[in-house]
């Protein structure tokens, strides 16, 4: 990835990330758009396996620091999911849109359930409820804006392929 | 080059494992020991974050009781528009209360209700919730604590129908408040001017007589419908006509005929009786009035008569003593014929031994 490519990634990035503050709260949705999984993942899939499980690890620090009772379980779910995406970019990502969404629906599941199971906020019919239910409810939606969102700035990005 | 790609893999390794063990620690730390780290990152790199957070979920509050503040501020303007009105109604029933206790007796209260219609321009006549079984009858009169409203045209049993000063068949005899000047009131057709359209018009007047704008002319008692003493309203200016030997005024009536919601309407008995006082005309009191001001007068006319008497009896009394002081000094003999006054010692004399 050449510099121009960096830098418009993390402009990418840093939009994705000012929607999750933004926007979000207020849609205000149950099964709410992770911003963060979107932004987390149209990085990692620009960088090595390791750095992006830095920079996921990064990502879910911000998260965390904004949810003091699971601190450090958005951190490890996104590190974890970042690694995943890199690591799984040259399998399976390919310049497809409804690829793209079911990319990003699963890393959205896989982050759930990782936060949810490592924060244990909570446990049986609640958590079978939040995990089945609920999360991937939240995964469509954040996979329909994350195609959306890619679609838009699709003149932007320069998918790097395998 | 396999080894460089298997050393890559092991940084990848680490690292992930790295960030793993990290995160797993943040986990297992204990609440205290997590609070400054988070802190620290609530301050310095989440701070921007957390303002907009801050920002968007007001605009979410904000604009999820939008509705509800506008429901409540339309509430609110409701509530003011029905307390101004409340406000007016409940001092039109105190007027109309005050109106009741003087005159104690010989009255039906009643509601007004409008039955203007739309096409409607004028109201003209008054639905009252009062009818014959209470005592009304048809040409009794209708009048509100300002004044004059109108007289009864039809009387059903529980209801009946007022005619306003505005209908054309609208008649009253009428008088000033000095009770010198009659004329008879008619409803002034204002020809498409709205500012007149609620007018009345103060014929007959005699041509010696003129009356100036803000004069009150009340209704005179001839005819038998109104009793004595009712305002009418005041004059504002005179109406060019044809007529010669009579001046026609324009007349601003007490009463204005959309305000009114409850009046009384006097029984015949009343009418016939008199009300006396009670709109506050001095047409009643006038002759009263004029009579203290006449035995005023009669009485200053008498203390100034007695003054003068008192003064020239004065002046006689110093003219005659010097009079008498000049002629003894002169020596010239005083006429006998000259009387003296009786009642006073005479000390011109030396008395006598």
């Amino acid at each position: 990835m050449n510099w121009t490519g960096a830098v418009r990634t993390i402009i990418v990035c840093a939009i994705l990330i000012v929607l999750h503050y933004t926007l979000r709260p207020l849609l205000a949705w149950h099964a709410s758009i992770d911003f963060l999984v979107v932004a987390l993942l149209i990085g990692s899939v620009r960088l090595r396996p390791g750095t992006a499980a830095l920079y996921g690890f990064l990502l879910g620090l911000v998260s965390d620091s904004l949810a003091v009772s699971a601190f450090g379980a958005a951190a490890l779910a996104m590190s974890v999911v970042g690694f995943a995406a890199s690591w799984l970019k040259a399998v399976f990502f390919a310049d497809n849109l409804a690829l793209n969404g079911f990319f990003l629906f699963l890393a959205k599941w896989l982050f759930d359930l990782i936060f949810l199971l490592v924060s244990q906020r909570a446990s049986g019919a609640e958590l079978a409820m939040q995990l089945f239910v609920w999360s991937p409810l939240s995964a469509a939606v954040t996979a329909v804006a994350g195609v959306v969102v890619l679609s838009l700035l699709k003149p932007l990005m320069e998918v790097r392929t395998a | 080059m396999a080894s460089a790609a298997r050393l890559n893999t092991r940084t990848d390794a680490a690292l992930l494992a790295g960030c793993v063990v990290l995160s797993l620690i943040a986990i297992a730390l204990p609440s205290d020991a997590r609070e400054p780290i988070s802190g620290a990152l609530r301050r310095t790199i989440v701070a921007p974050l957390v303002g907009m957070q801050r920002g968007a979920e007001r605009w979410r509050s904000a604009w999820a009781t939008s509705d509800a503040r506008q429901a409540g501020a339309d509430s609110v303007a409701m509530r003011a528009v029905n307390a101004q009105a409340l406000v007016l109604e409940n001092d039109q029933l105190r007027k109309i209360i005050g109106l009741g206790s003087r005159l104690k007796w010989g009255f039906v209260p009643a509601e007004a209700l409008h039955n203007t219609t739309p096409s409607e321009e004028l109201v003209t006549t008054l639905t009252l919730t009062a009818g014959s079984t209470a005592g009304i009858q048809r040409y009794s009169a209708v009048v509100a604590p300002d004044g004059l409203v109108g007289t009864i045209q039809t009387a059903d049993p529980t209801m009946s129908i007022a005619i306003l000063y505005t209908h054309p068949d609208f008649r009253a005899s009428a008088v000033t408040a000095d009770g010198e000047t009659f004329g008879m009131v008619y409803p002034h057709t204002s020809g498409g001017r709205s500012a007149e359209t609620y007018m009345l018009e103060l014929r007959g007047v005699p041509t010696r007589v003129t009356l100036k704008p803000g004069t009150v002319i009340y209704t005179s008692g001839l005819g038998g419908v109104f009793p004595r003493g009712i305002t009418i309203g005041t004059i504002v200016q005179e109406l060019k006509t044809s007529e010669v030997w009579t001046r026609t005024y324009l007349v601003r009536p007490a009463v204005s005929p959309s305000r009114v919601t409850s009046v009384l309407i006097l029984t015949a008995q009343r009418i016939t009786q008199g009300t006396g006082n009670v709109w506050g005309a001095t047409v009643n009191a006038d002759s009263a009035t004029r009579k203290i001001a006449a035995a005023g007068d009669s009485l200053a006319k008498q203390a100034a008569v007695l003054e003068a008497r008192a003064r020239m009896a004065a002046l006689d009394s110093v003219r005659r003593a010097t009079i008498d002081s000049v002629t003894r000094a002169l020596g010239v003999p005083t006429a006998p014929a000259v009387k003296r006054d009786s009642t006073r010692p005479d000390t011109t004399r030396p008395p006598r031994p």
